[in-house]
C-alpha cells in the first residue's frame, strides 16, 4: 500500500480520499509513502517520515558520514548501494540494486531504471544524472543525530513565539487603537458594555443578513440571506 | 379563450395600475424614538381599520419589532389607497440601558429593553433596505431634527428614490417648532400634526393618499 499512517501503521491505496483528513481509525496527519514492494514487516516508525523532509542537500554530507553508526537506517536499506545507483546509473550496480529494491526506500526509481521492458528506462536513468548531494538528499535516511538536532529546531520555535506575543503586548495601545479602527470599519454593532451599544447606521443598513438577536457575550445570531435563497431553491 | 384570457389579465394589469387597488405599498413610518411614530401608526390604524398596531409609551424604545398592519384603506377624495403599515423601532447610534432606569425600570429589565432596542433599530434599518415602498418619517417638532440620525435616514430614503413625506409631530406642544424642522429638510413636504390629539390628521390622509396611492 502506498501511503501508512505513520502514528497506527493503517495502509491506505494510492489516490485514496480517506487519509485526505487524517487517519479515520487515530485521527493521525502523518502519512509515509509507500511504494509497492516495500517490506511489509518494517512497519511504522514515526520519527522517520517526519524528519525525512525537512533533510537539506547541506546535511548530506554531514549524513553520509553518520550513517554508518545508525543502526536504524542500515537496518532498512543499504545506503552505499544508494548512493551508487544514483551517482553511477550506467553501471551495473542496477540488478544489485533491483535484488535489494524491496528494502529501499528509493525502489521506484530502481525498478523502473533496472526494468529492461520500461520504455521510461532510458529516460529515468538519464534524469539520475544528479550529484551525490541530492541523490542522498532524496534517497538516504536521517541519521538519529540529526533527528535530534531537527526536533530541537522544532521545539525552539514555541519557545521564538511566546517572546513575538511578549513584544506585541509591549505594543497593546496599538492593538488597541487597532481593533477600534476595525471596529469602526467593519461592527455594525459595538457592545459596549452589557446593556449599552453603538450602531453604525450605515453599516447596518448596508449588510445584506438580518440581525436577529444579540447575545450577552458580544455574539450575535443572523440569518444570511444565502440560507433563504438555498432553501427557496 | 386563451385570447380572451389574456385580454382580461392586460386589462386588470392596467387597472391595478391606475388604482393599485391590489397592490397595497408598504410603508415605513420611520423616526428618531420617541419622536411619535407607534401613537401615529395607532391613529392611523383605529381611523380606518378600528384596530391598533401596538402599545405607546413615553418611555423610548416602547417599540422593539418592527410591527405591521396590513391593508390599511384610506378614503381621499372618492379614491381609495390601500397600504400596510409598518412601524418601526426608533433609529438611534446609541442605546444604553441607564435611561430607562429614570422610568423605574429594574436594571435587568433596563438592559434587556437596551438589547431588545439595538435589535430593532438593526431590524429598522434592514427593513428599510429591503422591504419599504415609501416612508413616513415622523419627527418631534420639539427637538432640534439638525441630527446625525436624521440627517443620514433621510440620505438613504433619497438615495433608494423612495417617496418619503415627513411629519412635524407633537405641535400640541407649545414648544414645537415646526418651522424648524421644514428648514432643515427644505427638499420635502413638511406636514405639522398631533398624532396624539389628531390634529391635522385630514392633511396627512391627504398626503398619504397623494404620496403613497
Amino acid at each position: 500500500m502506498p501511503h501508512q499512517c505513520t502514528s497506527c501503521g493503517r495502509t491506505f491505496p494510492d489516490g485514496s480520499k480517506e487519509m485526505l483528513s487524517g487517519c479515520p481509525d487515530c485521527g493521525g496527519n502523518k502519512f509515509q509513502f509507500r511504494p509497492k514492494g516495500f517490506s511489509e514487516d518494517d512497519g511504522p516508525s514515526p520519527s522517520e517520515p517526519e524528519a525525512q523532509p525537512p533533510e537539506s542537500e547541506t546535511q548530506s554530507s554531514s549524513q553520509s558520514s553518520s550513517q554508518g553508526s545508525s543502526p536504524q537506517p542500515t537496518s532498512r536499506q543499504s545506503p552505499d548501494e544508494v548512493n551508487d545507483t544514483a551517482t553511477a546509473p550506467d553501471s551495473d550496480t542496477g540488478p544489485t540494486a533491483a535484488e535489494d529494491a524491496p528494502r529501499s526506500a528509493s525502489e521506484p526509481a530502481d525498478s523502473k531504471r533496472t526494468d529492461p521492458r520500461s520504455s521510461k528506462t532510458e529516460r529515468v536513468s538519464e534524469r539520475t544524472d544528479e550529484d551525490a548531494a541530492q541523490a542522498s538528499a532524496r534517497s538516504d535516511v536521517v541519521s538519529p543525530d540529526e533527528l535530534d538536532q531537527a526536533s530541537r529546531d522544532v521545539d525552539e520555535d514555541p519557545t521564538r513565539e511566546p517572546a513575538d506575543a511578549e513584544a506585541s503586548d509591549a505594543d497593546r495601545p496599538d492593538i488597541g487603537d487597532l481593533r477600534e479602527e476595525l471596529n469602526e470599519q467593519f461592527e455594525s454593532i459595538r457592545i459596549v458594555s452589557p446593556g449599552k451599544y453603538e450602531l453604525n447606521l450605515m453599516e447596518l443598513y448596508d449588510r445584506q443578513e438580518y440581525i436577529i438577536s444579540l447575545q450577552e457575550d458580544g455574539r450575535y445570531v443572523i440569518e444570511m440571506p444565502d440560507a433563504w435563497g438555498i432553501s427557496e431553491e | 379563450m386563451g385570447l380572451l384570457t389574456n385580454l382580461r389579465d392586460s386589462i386588470s394589469r392596467v387597472t391595478d395600475g391606475l388604482f393599485a387597488a391590489d397592490d397595497p405599498k408598504r410603508i415605513g413610518i420611520y423616526g428618531p424614538p420617541n419622536a411619535g411614530k407607534t401613537t401615529l401608526a395607532n391613529r392611523i390604524a383605529r381611523d380606518w381599520t378600528g384596530d391598533a398596531v401596538g402599545p405607546e409609551s413615553h418611555i423610548p424604545h416602547e417599540t422593539r419589532r418592527a410591527r405591521r398592519k396590513e391593508n390599511v384603506e384610506i378614503e381621499r377624495n372618492g379614491r381609495t389607497v390601500t397600504i400596510d403599515i409598518v412601524d418601526t423601532p426608533g433609529v438611534t447610534t446609541k442605546v444604553d440601558y441607564k435611561e430607562f432606569l429614570d422610568h423605574d425600570m429594574e436594571k435587568e429589565d433596563a438592559v434587556r429593553r437596551s438589547r431588545e432596542a439595538t435589535e430593532g433599530v438593526a431590524e429598522a434599518m434592514h427593513w428599510l433596505r429591503e422591504d419599504v415602498d415609501g416612508v413616513i418619517y415622523v419627527l418631534d417638532a420639539t427637538n432640534d431634527p439638525f441630527t446625525q440620525v436624521n440627517t443620514m435616514l433621510i440620505g438613504i430614503i433619497e438615495s433608494q428614490d423612495l417617496p418619503a413625506l415627513i411629519l412635524a409631530n407633537k405641535t400640541d406642544l407649545p414648544e414645537a417648532d415646526v418651522q424648524q424642522i421644514a428648514n432643515a429638510f427644505p427638499q420635502h413636504e413638511t406636514i405639522p400634526l398631533s398624532a396624539l390629539e389628531g390634529d391635522n390628521m385630514d392633511e396627512v390622509y391627504t398626503k398619504i393618499a397623494e404620496y403613497f396611492g
